[in-house]
């Protein structure tokens, strides 16, 4: 048996892929990744080859950055900045469907739990629901501004589904969350974490930051957001890596984890299924794998990732990952062969 | 040295026309100091209108400082590994697509010609931003004037009372001044940084108005007295040098957007941007020819399209707003409005999702005056890495500014007994532009 110990985190490999990887999903129980990439076309990759050779969806696809990828079985549904949500058969890599589906940019695309229900957020500022199968719009969710404070156009970045299946929750340029209950399409929470959004009034007169990605934990009780901090100078991506933890049903902020060491924006949460800690992958111009407590928020354990990570794709029992972004995917493990914890002194020769 | 240019021509007609206007002027203010109103009231009258409208052509610059990109502007290159995730859409130009971020600008560039092949070479802001407002590279030996005293001097009167050269830039990050060089500080600019009403132009409270005045009135009658029996070329600059500066204290007003009806400003809307492209056109119809209105800050270094997407929706609301506005009130024909930074950015998309420095292949944009709207000149390859055809540098630019505002770009000026024209030595205009 092994358990997961971020302890344990080591850089299994990593191999380079042409452009830059904004999303990925896993087939369950192999390395066969699908990842939607900036040459606008989605890959399938056996990540633990010897030597991994991605190879692209040659079907007419999507017209832009992929940005968003689901599996379900046999389904795969990629969401892009062009707009469209496309159905692909991943046998055949085919599409079976393509919806028209946001006004503007689809920043993320998310599935629910059991597969049956497909998330998609967009910079037109709206969330919607859709059935997996039909491909039917369930609800619309509308909340988030089109405008900054600072009247800008606004942008829709994150969206994930709790553990549970009931709550979808989705994140926006200036910190704004909002919590929906999946079955009614109605809203449930709301959460703010404005130290996510730097405005620059004087120096270059724009904006930088935003909510990246949020996660549930897997009680379905805690929300956590990822991000930058405030940035001195936002011509680059030199503020520190923030998440935000809430417990969102009570609306109280429980840590605000700013991190100086590895700088740049957290892409991507997963949490623990046993709730010990959380992980949060990103970058700036490098990349960071980060562990934190969620009980106290302390760092746990980090690597300098080999490229700034867009997303991750979890094992099947959270022992490792594989992390997809700038011009490479990397292979993590972090398993022990015993519970976290002080390992037990070996037993006396005779009393074994 | 050449006398300045002036917009009278010295004819009869001018002449005519120019004693009409003032005469008007004069009337309408009661021998007031009202430079800046003289002018919108003048417009008031068609014919004059006409006259001034023919006669006085300006420019407004909108200086993208930083360096915006081409790919994310006039020149996107949609499916190529640099084309980044944005579209292009098409204008109303045949022929010429541009970034889906500049739709508004899409549907307005039947005034507007691109530039799509400059190979300005320098790639700091500092050297850049000198080299593109100055149209070539520094001389250790001489300070040349930027593209704004030139066409103060060009364009300006001697005795005008309004501002002939206005610079807002008010983000502090790039900040230039401007530079009006050997041609002195008769030409340099008023500079707004940190307010769009500039300072010290008020009165002093202890003044009153009726005080202002009758001072005025009487350094007036003093001064024709004075200058009855005497000719003197030192005399008249101080009278003229008086005016100016009753001119530009009473030109306030051309600074204050709340002078303009509310549907005015509600077109212009609430950013900074578009409010000080207002006041360029304000200062415009007012008769100053030169305003340049810096947009920072354009560096997208790290979140290049996040950064454009924000930027572009600015400058796509303000530019055309501005455009149409010009084109309402008759003066597009005679306003140049141009696009311009210090470079583009590097095709690379870094891993920040970033652009960086690029002056090897880059565009700018060219509208109203003088301008072949609907055209574009010159080609980058497919990847945006260099011009394929029809490179151009920062001197062709500024002749081809020059010739659209019908300035003879190979005029000179004689520095001691050194001729220095005003687009650098063998610059061409790019006549394809060219109305």
């Amino acid at each position: 048996m092994t358990w997961s110990d971020p302890e344990k985190l080591k850089r299994v490999k990593d191999f380079g892929i042409s452009g830059i990887a904004f999303c990925v999903a896993r087939e369950s129980g192999s390395g066969k990744l699908f990842f939607g990439n900036s040459d606008f076309k989605v890959y399938e990759v056996d990540a633990l080859a010897e030597k991994p050779e991605p190879a692209a969806f040659e079907a007419e696809g999507h017209q832009s950055y992929v940005t968003g990828i689901v599996q379900n079985q046999t389904q795969l549904v990629s969401g892009s900045y062009d707009g469209n949500l496309i159905w692909w058969d991943s046998e055949s890599k085919k599409p079976t469907r393509t919806v028209k589906a946001h006004e503007r940019w689809i920043r993320n695309v998310t599935a629910s739990p059991d597969g049956s229900i497909v998330a998609s957020v967009a910079d037109d500022m709206v969330g919607k629901l859709w059935d997996a199968k039909s491909g039917e719009t369930m609800h619309t969710l509308k909340d988030h501004k089109e405008e900054t404070p600072d009247h800008y156009p606004s942008m829709l970045y994150a969206g994930a589904f709790s553990p549970d299946g009931k709550w979808l929750a989705t994140a926006d340029k200036v910190g704004h969350i909002a919590v929906w209950e999946v079955a009614s399409g109605k809203k449930a929470a709301e959460l703010e974490s404005p130290g996510m959004y730097t405005w620059d009034p004087r120096a270059r007169r724009h904006s930088i930051g935003g909510i990246r990605s949020v996660a549930f934990s897997h009680d379905s009780k805690l929300l956590a957001a990822g991000g930058i901090g405030k940035i001195g100078n936002i011509d680059h991506l030199g503020g520190p890596s923030r998440v935000e933890i809430f417990d969102w049903q009570k609306g109280e902020s429980l840590h605000v984890i700013e991190d100086n060491e590895l700088k740049g924006l957290v892409e991507q949460i997963e949490f623990d299924p046993s709730g010990n800690w959380l992980l949060a992958a990103g970058g700036d111009h490098g990349g960071f794998v980060s562990f934190y407590s969620v009980e106290t928020g302390k760092l746990i354990k980090q690597d300098k990732a080999p490229m700034h990570v867009h997303q991750l794709a979890m094992n099947d029992d959270s022992t490792g990952f594989f992390a997809v972004g700038h011009g490479k995917i990397a292979h993590y493990e972090f398993k022990s062969d015993h519970p976290p914890g002080p390992a037990e002194p070996p037993l006396p020769e005779d009393a074994a | 040295m050449a006398q300045p240019g002036s917009i009278f021509c010295g004819s009869a007609d001018h002449g005519l026309s120019r004693r009409g206007f003032l005469g008007a002027a004069g009337a309408a203010t009661a021998g007031t100091f009202a430079a800046d109103m003289t002018r919108l009231d003048g417009l008031k009258n068609p014919l004059l209108a006409g006259q001034v409208k023919r006669q006085q052509k300006s420019v407004i610059l909108l200086w993208l400082a930083g360096g915006a990109s081409q790919f994310e502007t006039w020149d996107p290159k949609p499916g190529q590994s640099t084309g980044g995730p944005y579209s292009k859409i098409k204008t109303s130009a045949n022929d010429v697509h541009i970034s889906e971020l500049l739709p508004k600008m899409a549907q307005r560039m039947n005034h507007t010609a691109i530039i799509r092949s400059i190979n300005s070479k320098i790639g700091d802001h500092g050297g850049g931003a000198s080299l593109m407002e100055t149209g070539r590279v520094k001389d250790p030996g001489l300070i040349y004037p930027d593209i704004g005293a030139i066409a103060a001097r060009e364009l300006g009167r001697a005795d005008s009372q309004v501002p002939d050269y206005v610079s807002m830039y008010t983000s502090t990050e790039g900040r230039r001044k401007g530079t009006s060089g050997f041609l002195g500080a008769r030409y340099a600019p008023m500079f707004l940084s940190d307010k769009q009403i500039p300072d010290n132009m008020r009165r002093l409270e202890a003044i009153s108005d009726v005080d202002h005045k009758d001072r005025a009135a009487l350094r007036d009658l003093l001064s024709k007295r004075f200058t009855k029996a005497r000719h003197s070329e030192k005399i008249n600059s101080h009278t003229t040098a008086y005016s100016r500066v009753h001119g530009l204290m009473s030109s306030e007003k051309l600074f204050d957007i709340e002078q303009e009806p509310e549907s005015v400003r509600a077109k212009y809307g609430p950013r900074q941007f578009a409010q000080q492209c207002l006041i360029a056109r304000r200062l415009v119809e007012a008769g100053t020819p030169f305003v340049k209105v810096a947009r920072a800050w354009w560096d997208s270094h790290g979140q290049n399209f996040e950064t454009h997407r924000e930027l572009c929706a600015d400058l796509d609301h303000a530019m055309s707003t501005l455009l149409d506005d010009l084109e309402e009130r008759g003066l597009l024909e005679n306003t140049l409005v141009v696009t311009l930074g210090e470079f583009g950015r590097t095709p690379k998309i870094n891993a920040s999702l970033g652009r960086d420095h690029f002056a090897n292949a880059w565009s700018c944009s060219l509208s109203g005056c003088g301008v072949r709207g609907g055209s574009f000149y010159g080609k980058t390859e497919p990847e945006g890495n260099t011009v394929a055809d029809g490179e151009v540098g920062a001197a062709e630019v500024f002749a081809t500014i020059l010739e659209a505002l019908g300035i003879d770009h190979e005029k000179e000026y004689m520095i001691g007994s050194r001729p220095i024209p005003l687009s650098d030595f063998g610059a061409k205009p790019i006549k394809e532009v060219l109305a």
